[in-house]
């Protein structure tokens, strides 16, 4: 951490100016397309986790004992998984 | 005054704003924390919520928000002069826009990365979303007819439809080969670039022109019917059916497919428009190149009254965008707040970005004020051009000085202008099929279909093409835009009183821009029932639906935002007072 802000303030000012630049060109071109396809992998995901964990949130769809066997693969996903299933949405959200 | 000073005068005036009140307000009144954790890192999962860093957002919000408005808007406004368009290009971005753009993302960052409906039902009442919500239908379907008619007509020109077609199918492949062939991407972007760029090239000459005039029944098409406002062009009609076709590819096939890698290809040719002109600009000021850089197209002033309408306050809503939009609420509370990684990049992201959209208004107005012949002097400077021919003449002229010969650069202005409307158009024709779906889905199941909902949105954008007068649909396209923003506005407000936060500097800006805009809707809504259709009927005219219907849309959003108003105005009175809302909690 320490030894990339060091870096970070090594660079000159002209590095900093491309850097920007070039982000900034990533951001209108590129940026939109990297997110849907994120976006993507992260809904399927979610599809995914719903199928086979659904009595997490009262929604049996596997038996448990596939669930049970699945279980520890979708672990670190489960929080984040149930906060976007159960967080209320309106049509003003289908434009993100 | 040149075009070259206006817009210097444009970044030192944005820098100025930037450095000595929007700095101030971060730093003093929403006291933005680079600390605080932010909801794209609090709630990150891979979907909705993803940090990005604060520079490419910038460049995401930039692109997001720059569309036709801060292009066609002030050129249209050029008939009142091109001062009091400056000045409210400069004004308004100083004192109103950047503030929506900016404390409309600090309020969603700071509520949970909420968006506009869920922000209006906690802060108002749960009947302001909805309100908000069928007001965001027509809003979109004002936007339709608006951006269609300029897609339309810029696509009537011979030299156009091929160059376009060509960098449609360069998208295409852009997002087969990234996609499905996993070509490296500096590869792809060089192919396909290059080969729109070939595309513009090919369709401006003759042999390609003859072939579009032949599709166009000859090279100046023939009258299909006469409207109230005029004859209305074989070519028009046309053209119009096949711009909305796109959108309707656009709105129901896999985004990644069709919409995504167009838009990508587009990009670059949009970047080096801007870039070009700006540099064709300042070196023509600088007396290079042999073109006209001077403000010579018209008076500094024109009237008070013009044929659009008095100056206030048509002439607020006329520029759509550049000096303030409700559509950058959308962004930046919906996109935007849910990427930014630090909140104290909120200010140059929502910011700096409506900054930099201002410096496009003015280069736009430029093109106006320069471009002699098109506003018309005899007619006190009404504009007898299409708002889109302005612009693709006043882009060659400008990239002429550059080198590039005035008839590729014409084709390529107008594909560059037709570009930036589809973007935004098959967003909104998307947007449309699932607020229809949603609002009518379970009554009329016939909705829930992509296809069946894509349709009638494209129906109805039809009726407005086809028979309704393009600057009055303009002009009202503005007011729900701008009236958007004063809600918007109002809704920071609230937030901002809850807070215990000074909010003068939102307030006012916001009954400005509502009392403007409703008079403004009212104002047209008047005009077209009381004038426009008795003269048209007085003369026989058959045509007088398109905008009849956009008069009773000018009515229905009135209506809903004196109601929004009313809820809005007893919520910041509580608020004021310290009671709890009356809305979701």
């Amino acid at each position: 951490m320490a030894e990339a802000q060091l870096r970070e303030e090594k660079r000159t000012f002209w590095e900093r100016v491309k850097g920007v630049v070039a982000d900034f060109i990533y951001g209108m071109a590129t940026h939109e397309m990297a997110r849907q396809a994120l976006k993507t992998r992260g809904s399927m995901e979610h599809l995914f986790i719903l199928i086979t964990m659904g009595d997490l949130l009262g929604i049996p769809i596997l038996p448990p004992y596939y669930s049970l066997r699945l279980l520890p693969y979708v672990v670190p996903q489960i929080s984040t998984w149930k906060r976007r299933m159960l967080r209320e949405r309106d049509l003003t959200d289908a434009l993100a | 005054m040149s075009g070259g000073i206006a817009i210097l005068i444009a970044i030192v005036l944005s820098v100025l704003g930037y450095r000595l009140y929007s700095k101030r307000v971060d730093r003093e009144i929403i006291q933005a924390d680079p600390k605080r954790a932010t909801p794209a890192v609090m709630y990150q999962d891979g979907v909705d919520f993803m940090p990005a860093s604060g520079s490419v957002l910038f460049g995401y919000q930039f692109k997001s928000i720059a569309a036709l408005g801060p292009i066609v808007g002030p050129i249209t406004a050029a008939q009142w002069g091109w001062l009091p368009g400056l000045l409210w290009l400069l004004l308004g971005v100083l004192f109103i826009g950047w503030v929506q753009d900016y404390a409309a993302a600090m309020m969603a960052m700071r509520n949970e990365g909420m968006t506009m409906g869920g922000l209006s039902y906690k802060f108002i009442s749960p009947r302001a979303r909805n309100i908000l919500l069928a007001f965001m239908y027509f809003y979109l379907l004002l936007i339709m007819g608006a951006f269609g008619f300029v897609v339309a007509g810029l696509l009537a020109d011979p030299r156009v439809p091929i160059g376009f077609a060509i960098l449609a199918l360069s998208g295409v492949l852009a997002g087969y080969m990234t996609y499905k062939l996993k070509r490296d991407l500096i590869f792809t972007t060089v192919v396909t670039v290059l080969l729109a760029f070939v595309g513009v090239w090919i369709g401006q000459t003759a042999p390609a022109q003859s072939i579009i005039k032949a599709i166009n029944g000859g090279p100046e098409s023939f009258v299909l019917y006469q409207t109230p406002y005029g004859p209305m062009k074989f070519s028009v009609w046309l053209w119009g059916i096949i711009a909305l076709g796109f959108c309707y590819l656009g709105s129901v096939l896999p985004i990644w497919q069709f919409a995504q890698p167009i838009n990508y290809t587009s990009f670059w040719l949009v970047l080096f428009g801007i870039v070009g002109s700006i540099v064709g600009i300042i070196l023509a000021s600088m007396g290079m190149g042999g073109v006209n850089a001077a403000y010579s197209a018209m008076p500094a002033f024109v009237a008070f009254n013009i044929h659009l309408g008095p100056l206030w306050p048509i002439l607020f809503v006329t520029i759509s965008c550049g000096a303030i939009s409700g559509w950058h609420s959308l962004v930046s509370t919906s996109g935007t707040a849910r990427q930014l990684e630090k909140e104290t990049d909120a200010l140059p992201v929502g910011g700096g970005a409506m900054y930099m959209e201002a410096v496009l208004g003015v280069l736009s107005l430029t093109f106006a004020a320069t471009s002699v012949g098109l506003y018309d002097p005899a007619q006190n400077f009404k504009l007898t051009a299409g708002a889109g021919a302005v612009f693709a003449r006043g882009m060659a002229t400008f990239l002429s000085v550059l080198g590039i010969p005035q008839d590729f650069g014409a084709a390529f202005g107008s594909i560059f202008l037709a570009v930036m409307a589809l973007t935004v158009m098959q967003l909104v024709l998307r947007f449309m099929r699932i607020a229809s779906a949603e609002l009518l889905g379970e009554r009329i199941p016939a909705f829930k279909n992509p296809h069946f909902g894509s349709i009638v949105a494209i129906l109805f954008t039809l009726l407005i093409l086809w028979t309704a007068f393009w600057q009055q649909i303009w002009v009202l396209f503005g007011g729900s835009n701008q009236l958007f923003a004063g809600l918007a506005l109002l809704l920071i407000t609230i937030w901002l009183a809850r807070d215990g936060k000074p909010h003068g500097w939102t307030l006012w800006p916001g009954l400005f821009m509502y009392f403007t805009t409703v008079a403004a809707l009212l104002y047209t809504a008047y005009d077209i029932f009381f004038r426009k259709i008795p003269q048209a009927q007085a003369k026989g005219a058959a045509f007088v639906i398109g905008n009849g219907v956009a008069g009773l849309i000018a009515l229905f959003l009135v209506l809903a935002a004196v109601v929004l108003l009313a809820d809005g105005w007893r919520s910041l009175q509580a608020a004021e007072r310290g009671v709890p809302a009356s809305g979701g909690e």
